[in-house]
């Protein structure tokens, strides 16, 4: 077993009844690319562990040889400043990737949003099977989304011009990964993250961003709002 | 003091918020060469911001900031769209690189701007570069026009560290540099700001002033301690009546010898020493629990243009003219004219007038200078090292000398400033400083 910075009690070993087979986002994009030996391989090696809301699944600074995907929950991704400040540099949803290579310093701390679960894979596991399956975990992250796209989301919302396009293009991107369409075409997105976390990851201060919000439903591009969750328009 | 320093008071010392010295500044360094450097900062590096506001309702005669008395407030109104485009123009380069952790509004007057124009200034900071409730919003107050709901205003934008330009108590050293304030004024605007709940407020005091005497810079430091505030900043007043025309003004027969001013400067920090301040680098002060102590104790101290900083950034992007950014041993001045900075934001220019390209030497001595004054010690053999020969030597006969008269120590390859010393830090930066030949006019040593 890799060394998890987690208490032993944050975690359960692999779980008969959550093996691969059963995997709700599977279909979707994690593993859909892999044929059958390759998902033997997989599953025989992979740990699902669940992770408390407000732990730590890596911590900044620290090494990390394990590459995690999300399966279920949120995660925030941040960094600390040397006068204890912290910046929120991204949020990962089911599906996405973390620790896509193996370092002795993590740029990030991710840390969970709510109770979460993740499946982890040691990067050496993939050392191993390279000869008889190359090239797995290139097909295993193809689909999903890794930090680096994270940073790329980051730099085009911070690059926007006002605040509410980057309110706007947040909830979005938000909707894209984990927003529900519904029969009218309008999208029910949750937001597992406070407010604050929001504000600091867009550059906002927390007044401009609950104007922003305010202003988008009058202008209709938010049909409901609330604490944690939103249903946009139809577009 | 020990009477062997007492010789190097007198001497001419660069104030080492920079280095090299703005002095060294020339046209070669162009907008271009800034927008090259804006594109090396990170997506998450933190940056400071420095907006200048270049106004103020009277003149004061010892001031050496570029400003100018303005009596119509319209032009200051242009100033605030002028800073804004150019706020927009900086903004749209960094295209989201760059995280702001404190951004400084210092002039001039920058009270002398109404609440609203503030407002849009830092919301224009906010929409082109980003904000966040932890970063720092800083500004420098002048007490006399501070109005009676200025203080909530302020707040209410999000200021939350508050400097007022106090200098000094004594109505005969305030009329001689023309800064009429009474204690009662002063004593107003601390209640404000206390009662907006301001918890890092800050006052500039000057020694050296004309007509200041051992009794009445003692009740000055008494009546600033009596108003508590969390920092205090006690700096020389630099006379340079060649280059300010302004300070002609001031009578020299009434100025402070170099000894008094050795004296002042030492009567200050014994008193606000004693008082339970904590001395921060040479000439600043704060209160133990805040920020700039914390982050002198923890080593996390810096220099900048205002003087010591408990910023976490390196780098600088100043707004305004005359103001100076900094990015990766680079540094930009912008045009120091009114009339050519609003032409080039005009423009869509970014107006940088002048600036430097620090090579590697000038580097490694800027390193070493601002671990000496922000800590009291550096290692220099990196300083030594790296100098060319001839001055590596001067260097090293230098801090003989400094030795031999007990301001430094070594230790191994590190210099420390002994204690009782801290005043002649620029003094030690100085020797090893290749160009703090006597050439240059600067600022004395106390």
């Amino acid at each position: 077993m890799s060394s998890l910075t987690l208490p032993e009690n944050d975690c359960v070993a692999p779980n008969p009844l959550s093996s691969c087979d059963l995997c709700s986002v599977r279909e979707n994009s994690i593993c859909a690319d892999l044929g059958p030996r390759e998902l033997a391989q997989v599953e025989k090696t992979m740990a699902r562990r669940s992770v408390v809301k407000g732990r730590a699944l890596m911590e900044e600074g620290e090494a990390n040889d394990s590459l995690y995907i999300l399966v279920q929950g949120s995660f925030r991704l941040l960094k600390h400043l040397e006068d204890g400040r912290r910046q929120i540099t991204g949020f990962l949803f089911p599906g996405d990737f973390v620790g896509v290579r193996p370092t002795d310093a993590s740029a990030y701390t991710a840390e969970a949003l709510e109770d979460s679960r993740v499946c982890h894979f040691p990067h050496k596991f993939f050392d191993a099977i390279a000869s008889d399956c190359p090239g797995v975990k290139d097909r295993l992250i193809a689909r999903g989304q890794t930090e680096y796209h994270k940073a790329q989301d980051h730099i085009v919302l911070l690059g926007k011009k006002t605040a509410e396009e980057r309110v706007e293009s947040f909830l979005l991107l938000v909707a894209r990964s984990i927003g529900d369409i519904g029969e009218s075409g309008a999208v029910k997105t949750p937001l597992p993250m406070p407010r604050q976390d929001i504000a600091d990851y867009l550059g906002l201060r927390l007044e401009t961003l609950s104007r922003s919000l305010a202003s988008l439903k009058k202008k209709g591009n938010i049909v409901e709002l609330s604490r944690h969750s939103v249903v946009l328009a139809a577009r | 003091m020990k009477e062997i320093w007492r010789k190097y008071l007198g001497e001419r010392m660069p104030r080492y918020t920079s280095y090299p010295s703005a002095l060294h500044f020339d046209r070669s360094v162009t907008a271009a060469d800034y927008a090259e450097k804006i594109d090396e900062i990170g997506l998450y590096e933190p940056i400071s911001l420095y907006v200048h506001v270049p106004f103020c309702r009277q003149l004061c005669w010892y001031c050496g900031c570029n400003m100018q008395v303005e009596n119509y407030y319209s032009r200051a109104r242009g100033y605030v769209d002028t800073i804004i485009r150019e706020i927009e123009i900086t903004g749209r380069k960094l295209n989201g690189r760059g995280q702001p952790t404190s951004v400084h509004f210092g002039g001039g007057t920058p009270n002398y701007l109404l609440g609203d124009d503030l407002g849009e200034i830092v919301g224009a900071i906010e929409g082109a570069i980003g904000l966040t409730d932890s970063v720092d919003l800083a500004i420098e107050l002048d007490p006399r026009i501070l109005r009676d709901d200025d203080v909530h205003h302020l707040t209410s934008i999000g200021f939350n560290r508050f400097s007022l330009g106090v200098q000094d108590f004594d109505p005969t050293v305030q009329s001689a540099i023309n800064r009429l304030q009474s204690f009662e004024l002063i004593e107003a605007c601390v209640s404000d700001i206390r009662a907006a709940g301001v918890d890092d407020l800050s006052f500039d005091i000057l020694y050296g002033l004309p007509h200041q005497s051992e009794q009445s810079f003692d009740d000055t430091i008494d009546k600033a301690i009596s108003l508590a505030p969390d920092r205090i900043s006690v700096f020389g007043y630099a006379h340079l009546p060649d280059s300010l025309p302004r300070q002609r003004l001031i009578d020299e027969a009434t100025l402070p010898g170099t000894q008094l001013r050795g004296v002042l400067s030492e009567l200050a920090d014994q008193k606000l020493v004693d008082a339970g301040y904590h001395r921060i680098g040479f000439d600043h002060y704060a209160k133990p629990d805040n920020p700039l102590a914390k982050a002198a104790i923890e080593h996390r101290l810096k220099r900048n243009f205002q003087g010591f900083t408990d910023a976490a950034a390196s780098a600088l992007i100043g707004f305004g003219p005359s103001a100076i950014s900094f990015v990766d041993g680079f540094y930009a001045q912008n045009e120091k004219g009114f009339v050519d900075y609003r032409q080039r934001v005009e423009h869509g220019e970014l107006p940088i007038a002048r600036g430097l390209q620090r090579t590697k030497r000038e580097s490694v001595i800027a390193a070493a200078i601002s671990e000496l004054l922000c800590n009291m010690k550096t290692n220099i053999s990196a300083v030594l090292r790296s100098a060319a020969p001839g001055d590596a030597i001067r260097m090293c006969s230098s801090l003989e000398r400094l030795e031999a008269d007990g301001i430094i120590q070594w230790n191994g390859d590190a210099i420390s400033i002994a204690d009782e010393a801290y005043a002649l830090a620029r003094v030690v930066a100085a020797a090893i400083d290749p160009y703090s030949q006597p050439q240059i006019e600067h600022a004395t040593a106390v």
